[in-house]
């Protein structure tokens, strides 16, 4: 091989065309790029989507209630075609206020609007119980829906609070640095240390003693928030330790100096380079934080301090559905579908989070 | 290649590995037991005094024996440690002879004085026993055990010089004398926006400040249970009434004459009752609360105690010190702690165990179905209600407790819910009770239920806040609140909230008032309609409704006072009539026993308290292999 | 290294005085105290009780006692358990949860690295997928349900162990399969991913064509790198086995750690929750600091401090 002038900028120029073809394209234009071509967590993404979606308009759908009984037609049926209607569309205001609020329970404003107008679009029809029916003959496709949404919420809030505390603590410490960097990474490394469910257990047991249940009912917080804060409150230490490195990290990057040499602001800084950096460590940390919270949602439900009837999650159902379980009659489809529902989303959930960091990754562009 | 430490590391790694896997596997090797039994939830102690649930009785009842037992298939009174009694024309005094061949487990003999002393320690304040008011037909007794006393009284002082602080009985110097004065600083100003909690609390400190003066063999003397700057109070832990004014007397170390308030019919019923099993005063004296474990233990029972595991077994071998060891038929028997219902089943029908105390709901159906002959089930004097609390607005309208009893549908919970036999209930008393005619409370009828929920100013359920239904978790219970949850919503648009908690923590919850509606169940202690009547008095220790009716106290105390069958149960039936139409409880149902036995388990009889004392149960050892190798 | 164990055990004694403050401070929040709520005694006869176990003593009193207490050793007696106290409590359940714990993690190590090592080497392959789908299954299905399915199948269908209780091996096996599982699954990611990266190194091929059999690349050379994500893994999967144990416990009827700190919190017999907490943390402090210790012995680039 010998080298040539002529060659050489040729290669020059070559490169060039490469730089300005790339030129446009972004951190996340080039990571969707490869996430594009991972099949498996594109399905899971779009399983999520539609999930997601789906949990959020559930009182739109047309399933039946998730709360009406019929111990003596229904009970533990399994998966069928029978659909029974709600019986409410030609009832007078009144009293499809009344017959509402028994086949739904209390509900938002928004959550009433979306019945409203399920019951003007779709009347009385209702899918059938393609889940079969449980012990108190309660449909259990409209349950494994209406659980979606509370472990969805909580999986989503949850983690989302332990992202806030995290990224703050930990973008603060990398940020500051030296000896309060130190003792704060300290301080984490001690909390790492300490079972932290076992606290969650007690602190869940000490709150749901009637008289601070009743202070915190005062201000609005029922099971759920607590659960939102709790749970969030014991994730964040991993995100807190990763944004730290990062920031400390980006500190030192050229680009950086680079900005602050062409006169960028601090503000400028952060919001251009420094939170756009940290986005992609967030997102497939959410990713992989949700399956992990749903699960301890679905072990403190186990453990009987889930959500309170006639409130329902996944955790509540799977754990139902192993209590009728015994070596005399086997009711699987009541452990199969919440079990299935959990399990899928938990998939999906982690190919996805596989995938993103795959995608997000520059080192990973080969694999 | 050059030694280097860090080549040996998945050696050592591999060696702890070893021993780990060795130290995991080299636990509990128990010889099988003859007879294993599911006893529930963990027994929280054999102390007899300190204890009120079911397991706890199964046990205790096979450690100790009281003055009588109960027959094992008709429950009626049968002599134990009394070889034979008297009972005066007035019905009020018991002579009890106990008989000479009973022995504890260390072959002492049992004395009048080990019951006088049991009883004295059960009645102490400070035990606290939950069933110290089964002893409160003896004379004084009530008084004694509620720390009540007034000026002339006989008093006991104990002063505050105990060896350790914390005893399982007070023993700190007793001296005796006559009450002269009680000297009170002025009462506390309470703030009118005090709790409960609070006022009990400045009571309590202001209690404690009191000074006693007492006549102590002509001399005066003044106590007073918190410190005093005058020399002349002498501290003390409490002032009591002496127990010698309370209705048991020593005549000899085998006769103990028992004086009571009234004559009580189901008094007998009443010593065969744990709570007035006799405890070993020398042992207790001597481990102090270690007296429970198994090596200091010294008990009267048919079953001595060989080991105990927390939350996995209590294994019991036979006492051949006990005087009727003769017909004790099981040699080993293990009671094992399972709470859940799923997992006794599981074991059971693995033939790990012999009996297993109930069946999950779900499975009821199937077992009756193809397991018929392993089921022994029995109508029990038990009845699953729900208490309403009647301090707390909107409960407080006998209006609302009455609709919402009217809206609750019980036949659909006993017919498609439990569907084991249960009966509906609108008395508190069960059926069963000999001579005893019910007074039956209002049925199911949704339209007069919204009637009246609209008279008491909530039509349509309009403008009532949330209700919270309380339960323990366990069993069906969700399901049937869950139910009732329903119930209520459709029939009435009265929205409820669930909580399940823990037993201890949905007792505590009880007592302290912290609940609108509470699932309860009561189980006869005797059968007489009383043990359930009695509940419901004025301030009575499980009336934890807030409800109050004079006329109702009056009925149950003249019923105590008659001596003539017919009209004392009269008189409690129409007590229970005042106690239906005040509604503070809603009855749903009376129970049925589930019990799993294996068929060659014999002398199991099946009986209205579901009580199936150990010492009756036969095994046929080859009848049992025969059984369990056509299991595998 | 000796400064380093000294650094540690100074964070250890703070560690478990924070979580002892936290506990207490949450103790004593919850109103009503063990002899208030359950016996119906006389308000004043309560009193004196309280004054006996000193429970009117101002906090910082009560906090000095209860911290002198549990720094000597002494966690109390339980407030449920009457017959107990909190160290008999611990002393009689730590070896059913430890054998437990050893067990299942002896199995998931056990499964986990094999089969990760065979995925790896199969890569693609059906193996490779059949244990990776495994895997995911054992990430993604609580272990309660895994539990009562594993119940139904291996006790009622093939009639191999017994149902629940503790005693014997075969009693154990079970619930340890059913724990370790979902650490097996994430050691089985963990070693596949670690052991693609090192297979594909320089000194690895350096290795095969030394001429060295494919056995001894893999055990000798391959698996020391890729084991090194695994045994980091150890320290958060110590804190899973120990949660995951409580689930276990309490559908096996184990009469573990696990069984009496849930029923402890549901009572609320405060004692023993924070004797237990107390004795988790030192658990887990312990095996994070082991497992720092052997990540250093294995890999000589770490560097402790």
């Amino acid at each position: 091989m010998h080298f040539s002038g002529h060659d050489e900028l040729e290669r020059y120029a070559h490169v060039l065309d490469e730089a300005q073809a790339i030129k446009g394209v972004s951190l996340g234009k080039d990571a969707w790029r490869r996430l594009r071509k991972n099949y498996a967590a594109m399905a899971s993404l779009v399983f999520l989507i539609v999930l997601f979606v789906l949990a959020m308009f559930v009182p739109f759908l047309p399933l039946q209630s998730p709360i009406r009984q019929d111990l003596s037609q229904r009970k533990f049926q399994p998966p069928s075609r029978v659909a029974p209607g709600l019986g409410v569309a030609d009832l007078a205001e009144d009293e499809y206020r009344l017959a509402v609020d028994a086949l739904f329970g209390e509900r938002n404003a928004v959550d009433r609007a979306l019945i409203d107008s399920r019951v003007a679009l779709f009347g009385d029809r209702t899918i059938p119980s393609y889940f079969g029916t449980d012990e108190l003959g309660r449909d259990l496709l409209a349950r494994t829906m209406w659980g979606a949404r509370v472990s969805l919420m909580v999986g989503i809030v949850a983690t989302l609070v332990s992202l806030v505390i995290g990224v703050t603590y930990g973008a603060f410490a990398g940020y500051v640095g030296g000896a309060v960097d130190n003792l704060m990474m300290r301080f984490v490394d001690v909390l790492y240390s300490i079972p932290f469910i076992f606290v969650v257990i007690f602190l869940l047991t000490i709150l749901s003693e009637d008289t601070i249940k009743q202070a915190l009912g005062a201000w609005g917080i029922n099971k759920i928030v607590i659960f939102y804060f709790v749970i969030g409150a014991i994730y964040w230490l991993t995100m807190a330790r990763v944004v730290r490195g990062q920031v400390i990290s980006l500190k030192e990057e050229q680009f950086i100096e680079a900005a602050r040499t062409i006169g960028a602001t601090r503000t400028a800084i952060v919001f251009r380079h420094l939170i756009p950096n940290l986005l992609s460590i967030a997102i497939v940390y959410l990713t992989l934080t949700i399956p992990a919270v749903m699960l301890f949602e679905a072990f403190l439900s186990f453990l009987g301090l889930g959500v309170d009837p006639p409130d329902v999650s996944w955790g509540i159902l799977a754990n139902d559905g192993i209590k009728v379980i015994t070596p005399v009659r086997i009711y699987w489809w009541l452990v199969v579908f919440p079990g299935l529902a959990l399990a899928m989303t938990l998939f999906a959930l982690n190919f996805l989070g596989d995938g993103l960091r795959d995608a997000l990754d520059p080192r990973m562009k080969n694999r | 290649m050059p030694f280097n430490p860090r080549n040996l590391f998945p050696y050592f790694a591999g060696l702890l590995a070893l021993a780990a896997l060795g130290y995991a596997v080299t636990f509990g090797k128990l010889p099988p037991a003859d007879f294993t039994f599911i006893n529930g939830t963990e027994v929280q102690s054999i102390d007899a005094g300190k204890v009120s649930g079911v397991p706890e009785h199964r046990i205790i009842e096979a450690l100790f024996e009281g003055l009588f037992r109960q027959d094992p298939q008709s429950l009626k009174p049968i002599p134990g440690v009394a070889a034979r009694h008297e009972v005066s024309a007035d019905g009020r005094t018991y002579d009890f002879y106990l008989r000479p061949n009973a022995r504890w487990s260390n072959g002492s003999p049992v004395t009048a004085h080990d019951f006088w002393w049991s009883w004295r320690r059960v009645l102490h304040p400070e035990t606290a026993g939950e069933y110290a008011y089964q002893l409160y037909y003896l004379e004084n007794a009530e008084k004694y055990n509620s720390a009540q006393v007034e000026v002339r009284d006989r008093v006991e002082i104990e002063l505050d010089d105990r060896l350790r602080q914390v005893e399982p009985f007070p023993r700190g110097t007793m001296v005796r004398g006559t009450l002269r004065d009680i000297i009170k600083p002025d009462e506390p100003e309470i703030p009118a926006t005090a709790t409960r909690d609070e006022r009990n609390d400045f009571l309590a400190r202001w209690k404690r400040a009191w000074v006693y003066v007492v006549d102590i063999d002509g001399e005066q003397r003044r106590f007073s249970p918190e410190a005093h700057d005058a020399p002349t109070v002498e501290k003390c832990l409490q002032v009591l009434l002496d127990f010698d004014e309370v209705g048991v007397q020593v005549v000899d170390d085998r006769h103990l004459r028992v004086q009571l308030t009234n004559s009580t019919p189901f008094f007998l019923h009443l010593m065969a009752f744990y709570s007035t099993f006799p405890l070993h005063r020398e042992s207790i004296e001597h481990y102090g609360r270690d007296w429970t474990k198994p090596q200091n233990l010294v008990n009267n029972g048919a079953f001595r105690m060989a080991f105990r595991r927390i939350r996995d077994r209590i294994r019991l071998v036979k006492n051949p010190e006990y005087w009727d060891a003769d017909r004790v038929h099981l040699n080993v028997v293990d009671a094992m702690a399972v709470n859940s219902p799923t997992t006794m089943l599981n074991m059971y029908m693995n033939g790990q165990v012999d009996w297993a105390e109930t069946i999950p709901t779900a499975a009821v159906p199937d077992m009756l179905k193809h397991y018929q002959e392993h089921v022994r089930s029995a109508p029990m004097l038990t009845t699953y209600m729900y208490r309403l609390n009647t301090k707390r607005k909107p409960l407080d309208d006998v209006r609302v407790r009455k609709a919402l009893a009217m809206a609750m549908n019980k036949r659909e919970i006993c017919e498609l819910i439990l569907r084991a036999g249960q009966q509906p209930a609108r008395s508190l008393v069960p059926p069963g009770m000999e001579g005893y005619e019910q007074a039956e409370g209002v049925p199911y009828d949704v339209e007069q239920a919204r009637q009246l929920l609209a008279e008491a100013g909530f039509p349509d359920g309009k403008g009532m806040r949330k209700l919270e239904i309380l339960y323990n978790d366990h069993e069906a219970h969700k399901t049937i609140a869950e139910k009732i949850q329903s119930d209520w919503l459709k029939n009435l648009n009265v929205r409820t909230e669930l909580k399940a908690l823990e037993w201890g923590v949905y007792l505590d919850s009880i007592n302290q008032f912290q609940y609108d509606v509470a699932r309860y169940a009561w189980v006869g202690d005797y059968p007489d309609p009383n043990t359930f009547l009695d509940m419901f008095l004025t301030d009575g220790t499980n009336n934890r409704t807030g409800w109050s009716e004079p006329k109702y106290d009056e009925l149950i105390a003249a019923a105590a006072a008659e001596t003539a069958p017919e009209k004392r149960l009269q008189t409690l039936h129409d007590a229970e009539r005042i106690l239906m139409d005040g509604q503070p409880i809603i009855p749903i149902y009376y129970y049925v026993s589930l019990n799993l036995v294996r068929p060659y388990v014999h002398g199991f009889h099946t009986n209205v308290q579901d009580l199936h004392p150990l010492s009756a149960i036969r095994i046929d050892p080859e009848e049992k292999s025969r059984h369990l190798r056509a299991l595998k | 290294m000796f400064q380093f164990i000294v650094k540690r055990l100074v964070w250890l004694v703070l560690t478990l005085w924070a979580v002892f403050t936290v506990s207490f401070i949450l103790m004593k929040i919850v109103p009503g105290g063990p002899y208030q709520a359950e016996r119906n005694l006389p308000p004043e006869v309560e009193q004196n009780i309280r004054a006996q176990f000193h429970l009117d003593d101002p906090l910082h009193i009560q906090y000095r006692d209860h911290l002198w207490d549990t720094v000597r050793g002494d966690f109390r007696s339980s407030f449920k358990l009457k017959d107990f106290t909190v160290n008999e409590v611990i002393a009689q359940g730590f070896p059913v949860s430890a054998s437990l714990g050893v067990l299942a993690m002896l199995f998931a190590l056990t499964l986990g690295l094999t089969a990760g090592i065979v995925s790896a080497l199969r890569r693609g392959g059906v193996l490779d997928l059949a244990f990776m789908a495994l895997a995911t299954v054992g990430i993604a299905v609580p272990n309660f349900v895994l539990a009562s399915i594993a119940v139904l199948i291996f006790v009622f269908k093939l009639g191999w162990f017994p149902a629940a209780g503790w005693g014997t091996l075969a009693q154990l096996v079970l619930p340890a399969l059913c724990l370790g599982l979902p650490f097996a699954a994430y050691i089985a990611r963990l070693t596949r991913t670690g052991m693609l990266e090192v297979l594909s190194k320089d000194y690895i091929r350096l290795a095969y064509a030394k001429g060295l059999s494919s056995r001894r690349v893999v055990l000798r050379h391959a698996l020391r790198g890729a084991v090194l994500p695994v045994v980091s893994y150890l320290g958060p999967a110590t804190a899973g086995i120990l949660t995951g144990s409580l689930v276990l416990e309490r559908i096996f009827a184990l009469p573990g750690m696990g069984s009496h700190f849930i029923d402890a919190a549901l009572q609320r017999d405060y004692t023993l929750v924070m004797g237990m907490v107390l004795v988790y943390t030192l658990l887990l402090y312990t095996m994070n600091f082991l497992v720092d210790l052997s990540y250093a012995v294995i890999d000589p680039r770490v560097k402790l401090h």
